[in-house]
């Protein structure tokens, strides 16, 4: 789907340890699992030093400090300060007023909260209903995979925009229901990803010798299986964070976001574009450009993260 | 070759069902009462009985189903809540004007990001390389509507090129459409680049390291030969998927494009609709949509195989 899905049957170094698992016993388990945290640690590691890594924590955690002390940093009320309409920036209005005479920066500002909520709520829901989903099909295979890829694939044939659009049309604004429309949207696609993991996975010794053991299925699954595709999930998960993030801002835009009165950066931009024409571009412009820093920060992240769990 | 179309023709039916099911859930998911939504809460009971008569909507969700499902086999969807008039009607024209800005910003894309990628990946690991990885990365990440609205700014108002609204007026020229239509396309071809340039460079990296590649190379081929004949030929594969991936989503972004500059295609078609809970139109141009999506990964499916003909032997057995 896109360059950021990892591709099915990827090795993901330092987090295979089939030779140890083969023998069930406790010392190599543990020597498995310490062998597991150390490869985690060197990738954390690597990841660290990306600098598109660290550009990309330095730009979101900005938004975090917005989302969470807005109320402190704002220069004025986001909602109910009310002067001069579109006024240009200026030193009393840095980024202006918009056609409300409200101000834009303490509007941007503000503007933070909705989508830092929703978007990684919707992107965790997400990842965890694919990964459940993923791990049957991919571990159970038979008829339960065939019938749920021929409906997970009719799922990837609509874009995620346009789903989201009918579903929030019928059941109504709100954040819940967004976050439940977009995390819902992600299952298949992150079931895809997993199920390519796990489809690779079944195949090594380890799975073979614990279902000799007489181990029960969810047992192989998430306590087998599971700590072995962790690598994949967490590419999947940073990925559908900048996803999230994009489909949000989109929706909103649409008028399928977060209800009004909220400040969010989609609705923003909906309410303002069209006093472009008459030359007031800062109400529109800051507040695309925070969405721009938002999804670009989060795909350099996912990109740092993906580039070090895949190896290249 | 035959029976490889036909059988992904089979598949592609049933994925439509698939399609069809899963808007019909959407839209009924909730045990709502489609006059009421329509006409609102203030509206008197009788016409909101009246309505859901006319609609068909006071019959049992399976009924109704199974019309919609008829519906899609009759290629026949009904009148639109609105107007009144037929949804296809109304459809048309606008997925025509919609078709006309993504063929434009499709032929501007594929070139660049082809020609971009080829470029990158034959100074992988160079200034120019990490240039386009990193544009192409940030380029697909930006939602079109922002995009959009930037240039509308930027060129439209501050510098006076192209128009702020995309709607060519009727017995405009070729030409002079491009006048219109050029930044709404640009606002896609720069959601598109990315993808495409990144797919095409990684194709191109892996075939420059192939074997054929060196023994065409050794068998004394010039270097635009080895990549013409063998380089580009076998890197297409990847690129082409994505392509046809990236025609059938366009729609999810062209809705704000349209939006961004007023224009008068599908997207626009759709948040009309949205706003007047028009459920047909709406659940029908989603359905033109996945059926888009099918159709354009199946010409790419088709293309790689008469590019590569192990993928046909491989496919057609």
């Amino acid at each position: 789907m896109s360059l950021l899905d990892p591709l099915p049957g990827d090795a993901v170094p330092g987090d295979q340890v089939p030779g140890d698992a083969i023998v069930a016993g406790d010392a190599a388990s543990s020597a498995g699992q310490s062998q597991r945290k150390l490869a985690r640690k060197e990738n954390w590691r690597l990841i660290r030093r990306r600098p598109s890594f660290i550009i990309g924590v330095l730009i979101v955690s900005i938004w975090v400090i917005c989302a969470l002390f807005g109320s402190l940093i704002s220069p004025f009320d986001p909602l109910n300060y009310r002067t001069g309409l579109n006024m240009s920036p200026h030193w009393s209005h840095l980024f202006g007023t918009d056609k409300g005479g409200r101000d834009v920066l303490s509007r941007v500002i503000a503007g933070a909260r909705d989508v830092l909520k929703i978007a990684p709520i919707a992107a965790v829901l997400g990842v965890i209903g694919g990964v459940i989903l993923g791990m049957f099909m991919g571990y159970l295979r038979g008829w339960f995979d065939t019938v749920a890829s021929r409906i997970v694939e009719s799922f990837l044939s609509l874009p995620v925009v346009l789903l989201g659009l009918l579903a929030v049309t019928t059941l109504g604004n709100s954040n819940w229901v967004v976050i439940g429309v977009v995390s819902t949207l992600f299952v298949p696609i992150v079931a895809r990803t997993v199920r390519s993991a796990v489809l690779a996975e079944t195949e090594l010794d380890y799975v073979a010798s614990a279902k000799l053991r007489g181990e029960s299925t969810p047992f192989i699954m998430f306590r087998e299986i599971l700590p072995n595709v962790t690598g994949p999930i967490i590419v999947e998960l940073t990925v559908r964070i900048g996803y999230a993030v994009f489909t949000v801002a989109t929706l909103s835009f649409l008028g399928a976001g977060p209800p009004p009165p909220s400040p969010d950066w989609g609705s923003q931009v909906s309410d303002n574009y069209n006093s472009i024409v008459s030359g007031y571009w800062w109400s529109t412009f800051f507040p695309a450009m925070a969405i721009a820093s938002l999804v670009v920060a989060t795909n350099l992240i996912a990109d740092s993260v993906q580039s070090v769990m895949e190896g290249s | 070759m035959g029976k490889f179309v036909l059988k992904r023709l089979a598949s592609m039916v049933v994925t439509l069902w698939m399609i069809a099911t899963i808007v019909f859930m959407i839209v009924n998911v909730l045990p709502g009462d489609v006059g009421r939504k329509v006409l609102g809460p203030t509206a008197n009971a009788n016409d909101v009985a009246a309505l859901n008569a006319k609609l068909g909507t006071d019959k049992p969700l399976l009924e109704q189903y199974f019309r919609s499902l008829k519906n899609l086999a009759t290629f026949d969807f009904g009148d639109s809540f609105q107007t009144g008039g037929r949804v296809m009607d109304l459809l048309w024209p606008a997925l025509g004007r919609s078709a006309k800005l993504a063929i434009l910003a499709f032929i501007i894309t594929i070139p660049i990001s082809i020609g971009a990628g080829i470029f990158a990946a034959r100074r992988q690991d160079k200034l120019a390389d990490r240039v386009v990885v990193n544009a192409g990365l940030g380029s697909s990440s930006l939602p079109e509507f922002v995009t959009a609205s930037v240039l509308l700014a930027v060129f439209a108002v501050k510098w006076k090129i192209g128009s702020v609204y995309a709607n060519v007026p009727a017995g405009t020229s070729l030409f002079g459409q491009l006048e219109y239509l050029l930044l709404p396309a640009m606002a896609m071809v720069v959601s598109y680049f990315g993808y495409i340039a990144r797919m095409t460079r990684a194709g191109v990296i892996t075939a420059l390291h192939a074997d054929y590649t060196r023994t065409a190379t050794l068998k004394g081929l010039s270097s635009g030969q080895v990549m013409r004949r063998h380089v580009v030929r076998n890197a297409m594969a990847p690129t082409i998927t994505v392509i046809s991936v990236q025609i059938g989503y366009l729609f999810g972004g062209i809705i704000g494009v349209e939006k961004v500059f007023n224009y008068a295609g599908l997207g626009t078609m759709m948040l009309n609709a949205v706003g007047k809970k028009d459920i047909p139109v709406l659940q029908t141009a989603v359905l033109m949509v996945g059926i888009i999506y099918m159709i354009s990964t199946l010409l790419a499916d088709l293309l790689i195989a008469a590019l590569n003909p192990r993928v046909r032997l491989e496919r057609g057995s």
